[in-house]
């Protein structure tokens, strides 16, 4: 099909290729050339050869000498009049490459016109900035960046580098640690070991028509090895104290010791859409993954077992994660009145906004195509039930939550998608992108989004649309946005970063994609995206959340979408999912930032299973 | 890679099924031409409108082949357990 002559102007660097039949003498245009997007296609197939092709910048406007059949590559020896090969200024770099080339850009000039500072850098490619001079204080000569990664973002902040980091609010955790989990005729708290009351399974069966039997069982680190149903769910056990309320104050917590949900209907199926992760623990959990128990913790399992064919239905895990909080509810209670001394770690979390900076925002997209689909957003309690909304009752609109309301448990996952993708409610807990953001001096981080992700593609555009307005409106100037699974949530994931994109904002995007997840649909403004994969293969393994966003993706995605905002170019991937990408963003990061980013485990590091042996790898 | 452990791979066939059964996270499908039913997560199917029962649905899809004769013991125990996964 030919092409525009704006997609001409895209693809100039590209290779000419004829799109139709053309005979000899015709002027050269856009219209007579083939869409470059297809290439590796034809090439990969040995329907087309590249060799010796002229670049279509060379061509357009020159002569055909040779009358050609359609898919024939323009060489030289049948085009007259082409351009010369322009010399590439900027080589293509990977992503933080080129951070480090600016580096050493010198301040060329400065000068003050119409009441904007104009600065003009350097070295092989133009970099304009504009600076209103109001802003500016009377300190025209702005100061080329220090020793920091993002020297241009550096430069223009110099001028407003006066304007002090503002810290809105505070989270203050405190920790009390759990060495013991024990039955007893009462749930309480002793020293470092917690009690759950016995017989409190009648009263988390009698919390609904719909739950037909519970069990607890307590699972210690020398019993990892212990089978089971598959986990729907991993959360930390957290309150408010006093009349803190979600995202500020104080919240107590518990280390050392997680809920696990787990469940099946009457029939015995499994209360875990599909390919759920049943088996021994130890084999299918991605230890310290953010939404994992870490290796060493207690599980308190409740094992839920709903009436039949409900866990097919929004009412029967709904009604699974209520009943189950009505334990954790009760060791809140506990939590709330705990002696003070027993707190052995005080940690402080502070919401920090940096004026001046580059303002970012985080859009994540959560499920919201239905039963399984769900989330609880902002209950009273972390993590709790009580007080919350499920998205899909919202419509899935975005709504917007400060960062420390996501990392003091806003988010209640009812999903249960793949296992290896699913972001467990542990994980908004410990949301590595929200820490990395927060603690990074070269962003001011404004937000973060939840929207959902409906099943029907009129109402996924429809809650695209409005991400859109809203990071307009929040005169953003970078953002991320993330998303759990893979599946038609990808059709909207696309469109958040259209919406934003076609805003003129950069936006990084973040998912498993790897082989299995590979996107459905792509557009113009996807330039930037960080897989989330970790597995072997590129495969959902169905090992707890393998494929989960980590600490190493968060800090990979904030360099790349520093350097878009910087103006840089960041390289295009390539057409087949390649692991050795990430290795060499990572080295890239590392070496500009002059630190060593430590990789977290995949499924490598697990024992072995006789089922992922076979099946995987 | 899991491509390179397919023989067909390659071979895609255009397919259509009626869509029989819908609950609130999954869509079952039977193939036109008595070539069986499948059910999967609500995610995995791409629809403009709400779908409902009695709806066409197209995809391409190649044949499942096998990829040892192995059994795996563990799935055995994993079906014995949950003895009737009917659906």
């Amino acid at each position: 099909m030919s092409i525009t002559a704006e997609t001409a102007k895209e693809h100039a660097k590209d290779p000419a290729v004829l799109c139709c039949r053309a005979e000899e003498g015709i002027v050269i245009e856009a219209a007579n050339l083939e869409d470059p997007a297809i290439f590796d296609d034809l090439v990969d197939s040995g329907l087309l050869n590249l060799d010796g092709a002229l670049t279509i910048e060379q061509v357009l406007g020159a002569k055909l000498t040779k009358t050609c059949d359609s898919l024939s590559p323009l060489t030289a020896d049948v085009v007259e009049g082409f351009k010369a090969a322009t010399e590439e200024v900027v080589e293509e770099v990977a992503e933080t490459e080129e951070v480090t080339e600016v580096v050493a850009a010198p301040v060329v000039a400065g000068t003050t016109a119409g009441g904007v500072l104009k600065i003009h850098i350097g070295e092989g490619k133009d970099i304009d900035l504009e600076i209103p001079v109001g802003g500016l204080g009377g300190a025209v000569a702005a100061a080329p960046g220090g020793a920091v990664a993002l020297p241009v973002a550096g430069t223009t902040e110099a001028p407003v580098a006066a304007q002090e980091e503002k810290v809105v609010r505070t989270l203050t955790r405190k920790h009390f640690n759990i060495t013991e989990v024990k039955r007893g005729p009462e749930t309480k708290l002793e020293g470092t070991v917690l009690y759950i009351r016995e017989g409190i399974e009648e009263e988390v069966i009698a919390t609904s028509d719909l739950v037909k039997d519970f069990a607890i069982e307590i699972i210690t680190p020398d019993i990892y090895h212990t089978y089971s149903e598959t986990v729907m769910d991993v959360q930390p056990i957290a309150t408010k104290e006093g009349e803190s309320e979600l995202g500020s104050g104080v919240t107590r917590m518990l280390d050392n010791v997680v809920m696990m949900l787990t469940g099946t209907d009457e029939g015995g199926v499994q209360i875990g859409e599909f390919g759920s992760s049943e088996g021994y623990l130890d084999e299918n959990i991605m230890w310290n993954r953010p939404g994992c128990p870490d290796k060493g913790d207690i599980f308190i399992k409740g094992n839920i077992v709903v009436q039949e064919h409900t866990n097919m239905e929004r009412r029967g895990p709904m009604a699974a994660h209520t009943a189950f909080d009505h334990v954790t509810q009760e060791i809140r209670e506990v939590l709330k009145k705990a002696d003070e001394s027993l707190v052995v770690e005080i940690e402080e979390i502070e919401q920090i906004r940096r004026p001046g900076k580059k303002k970012v925002v985080i859009v994540k997209e959560i499920m919201g195509q239905g039963a399984m689909h769900d989330n609880y957003i902002l209950p009273v309690e972390p993590v709790g039930v009580l007080g919350s909304k499920a998205n899909v009752d919202l419509g899935n609109v975005p709504v917007c939550v400060s960062p420390l309301e996501v990392l003091d448990g806003a988010i209640h996952a009812i999903t249960c998608i793949g296992p290896a993708s699913k972001e467990m409610s542990r994980h908004y807990f410990r949301e590595p992108l929200v820490l990395e953001a927060l603690k990074d001096p070269e962003v001011d981080l404004c937000g973060v989004i939840f929207v959902g992700s409906p099943q029907i593609n009129a109402e996924k555009f429809y809650v695209s649309r409005r991400v859109g307005h809203t990071v307009e409106m929040l005169d953003a100037e970078g953002a991320f946005v993330t998303t759990e699974g893979f599946g038609n949530n990808h059709i909207d994931f696309a469109s958040h970063i259209e919406q934003i994109g076609m805003r003129g904002i950069p936006v990084v995007g973040m998912s498993f994609c790897a082989v299995q997840g590979a996107l459905v649909v792509g557009n113009k403004h996807m330039k930037y995206m960080v897989d989330n994969n970790k597995s072997e293969s590129g495969i959902e393994n169905e090992i707890l959340a393998c494929n989960t966003l980590c600490h190493e993706d968060a800090i990979r995605a904030l360099a790349m979408l520093k350097t878009a905002m910087a103006g840089e170019e960041v390289k295009a991937a390539e057409k087949k999912w390649n692991p050795n990408v990430k290795t060499t963003n990572v080295e890239l990061t590392d070496e500009a930032t002059g630190t060593k980013m430590e990789l977290v485990d995949n499924e490598q590091a697990l024992p072995m299973s006789q089922k992922r042996k076979e099946k995987y790898d | 890679m899991t491509d390179s452990k397919l023989n067909y791979g390659e071979k895609l066939l255009y397919m259509e099924g009626i869509v029989v059964e819908i609950d609130d996270c999954s869509i079952a499908v039977d193939l036109k031409g008595r070539l069986g039913y499948f059910k999967a997560p609500k995610r995995m199917f791409i629809s403009d409108t709400e779908p409902k029962v009695g709806q066409v649905f197209g995809w391409n899809m190649s044949f499942p082949e096998q990829l040892s004769d192995e059994v795996n013991e563990k799935y055995i125990t994993n079906i014995k357990k949950h003895g009737c996964k009917k659906d």
